[in-house]
């Protein structure tokens, strides 16, 4: 297989309520990172695209978003996989490029939820899901994850909140995040309760947003002059069905991805300089410090509460403040989190820059299925 | 297609799912059933196809007692539609090794009073309503001192 590199990255800002349709955000993106790439539109040779399209309705979004930039006539798909819907655009974008498929290929992840979602509602499984039916939402479970976290190794919601402060500070040097203003333990403790224990300042916000990134050859990459940005993994997995007692403090999904895309990478956690991970809820960055190796299970309370997790620790995480502060466009964030680690890996983060940053993580699951513990993870590994 | 449109809507409410919740017609309790695959005797819950750890197609009806311990619960207080808040949710453990997520029926000022780890014992309830007043029943979970008798 061959080495992939990325040539350019493209993204909106994350909007509460975007002034932009969703393929308006789409064609934004793209278009910055085919000016960041310094290609023509027509250099690239395949394209996907991710998006929930149970949200938008809309078939076949892709080709909204690309065939008006005079982009069509290559093979473009549609992926969907809940919110890892746009890394796994990103995977597939990777994989032509290393099997020599194409040269040069894009992948968008791209969310406009605003438009076609009520606020104040929670994402749910499916109406026919046995635990669907029952009214279980995506924050009723993960509140249940960090119920039975707090029960097993006296985490407390001042712990959870840490997380949320955490980002939002590292939110308020990135300049396209939704939210800017500081915030405190006491306000993350206090804020009204979502699913207890989780407050709605330890839950993502629903946000739109577009994110594209453009991947490539060594060849093309030197040619272009780019910043070098290579892939050392690309790993997607899906979960495995058990009607069993499985541990809900362990990240079955993301610890068999995280282990397999170590491996593939020829790194381990100590070698990660910062890791954007699906931080949907407060809780998650315990939980995943945890399933990615960053410490022992249930040493993510210790870990966290000694900066661990923070610049000057042993890992940054969510250095652009996370789907905690920029705001979680489903389908788009694997995309947002690829683009923001380029930023860092070219040493072009600003005030979010990782101090020489060389290698970077991005992770994300997706969906609420019975019987598994997530329905899919995404995660790469990509090093300067 | 209109005849089972006008069917559906005759019916005030619907059991989610008599496949796997039994509610007896002789008045004992209701109890939630699981299913053994005969060739591999793996459990599985609630009732499916075929068996996804060696694909047999031959599972049999395994009625599960009717007290597990909760593993872990939350209330939640943003619910889906259609879903009165707060509302209470777990997951029991069942001493066949099975576990199930479902509602808590217990009033707002009891919910303190739950823990990790006690007994809830499995009821009939409505577990949510539509826009039309169509009531779906299905199992919910209760703990035993509070027991309604059964229905
Ligand atoms: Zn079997």
């Amino acid at each position: 297989m061959r080495d992939v590199y990325v040539i350019g990255v493209g993204m909106t800002n994350y909007y509460k309520k975007s002034p932009l349709s969703a393929a308006d955000l789409g064609r934004q993106a793209v278009f910055n990172a085919v000016r960041d790439a310094g290609i023509g539109p027509k250099q690239v040779q395949s394209i996907y695209v991710g998006e929930m399209p149970g949200l938008s309705g809309s078939i076949c979004f892709g080709q909204r978003v690309a065939t008006t930039m005079g982009m069509g006539g290559v093979p473009m798909m549609n992926v969907e996989s809940a919110c890892s819907s746009g890394a796994l655009a990103v995977n597939l974008a990777v994989k032509d490029v290393a099997n020599g498929v194409t040269d040069i290929s894009m992948a968008v992840g791209v969310q406009n939820i605003s438009a076609t979602r009520a606020s104040g509602t929670a994402f749910s499984p499916d109406a026919n899901d046995p635990e669907g039916v029952q009214g279980i939402t995506m924050p009723g479970i993960y509140a249940m994850r960090a119920k039975r976290y707090m029960e097993e190794f006296g985490a407390t919601p001042e712990d959870i909140a840490l997380v949320a402060v955490k980002n939002r500070r590292h939110a308020m040097n990135n300049p396209r995040s939704q939210f800017h203003d500081p915030i405190t333990v006491e306000q993350v403790v206090n804020a009204r309760s979502i699913s207890d224990p989780l407050t709605l300042l330890m839950s993502c916000p629903n946000t739109d947003a577009g994110a594209a990134v453009i991947v490539a050859t060594k060849e093309k990459a030197m040619q272009l002059g780019s910043k070098p940005v290579r892939f050392l993994a690309r790993e997607v997995t899906s979960g495995i069905f058990s009607n069993g007692f499985r541990d809900m403090t362990s990240m079955e999904i993301t610890v068999r991805g995280a282990k397999e895309a170590y491996e593939i990478a020829g790194v381990g956690p100590e070698d990660i300089d910062m890791v954007e991970c699906h931080d949907a809820f407060a809780i998650n960055e315990h939980l995943y410090t945890e399933a990615m190796g960053f410490c022992g299970h249930g040493e993510g309370v210790e870990f966290i509460r000694s900066g661990g997790n923070d610049y000057g620790g042993k890992v940054v995480f969510s250095p652009r403040g996370g789907l905690l502060s920029c705001g979680h466009p489903t389908g788009c964030s694997g995309a947002a989190q690829i683009v923001e680690a380029t930023w860092q890996l070219r040493n072009e983060a600003g005030a979010m820059q990782v101090p020489d940053c060389k290698v970077a993580m991005t992770h994300v699951t997706g969906g609420g299925i019975y019987g598994l513990d997530n329905a899919v993870c995404t995660i790469h590994i990509l090093s300067r | 297609m209109t005849e089972k449109t006008a069917k559906a809507d005759e019916q005030e409410q619907v059991i989610f799912h008599p496949d796997f919740f039994k509610i007896p017609e002789d008045g004992s309790k209701p109890y939630l059933v699981g299913l053994k695959c005969r060739n591999c005797g793996q459990l599985w819950f609630p009732k499916l196809p075929i068996c996804p750890a060696c694909w047999s197609e031959t599972l049999d009806e395994s009625p599960m007692e009717r007290v597990g311990k909760l593993y872990t619960y939350t209330i939640m207080n943003v619910p889906q539609p259609g879903v009165k808040a707060p509302l209470a949710i777990g997951y029991v453990d069942f001493p066949n090794g099975i576990r199930v997520g479902a509602q808590i029926d217990v009033l707002p000022d009891q919910m303190k009073n739950l823990r990790i780890g006690m007994d809830l014992q499995v009821g009939a309830g409505v577990i949510r309503e539509d826009k039309n007043g169509k009531k779906t029943i299905s199992y919910v979970f209760r703990p035993l001192a509070a027991s309604k008798g059964g229905k």
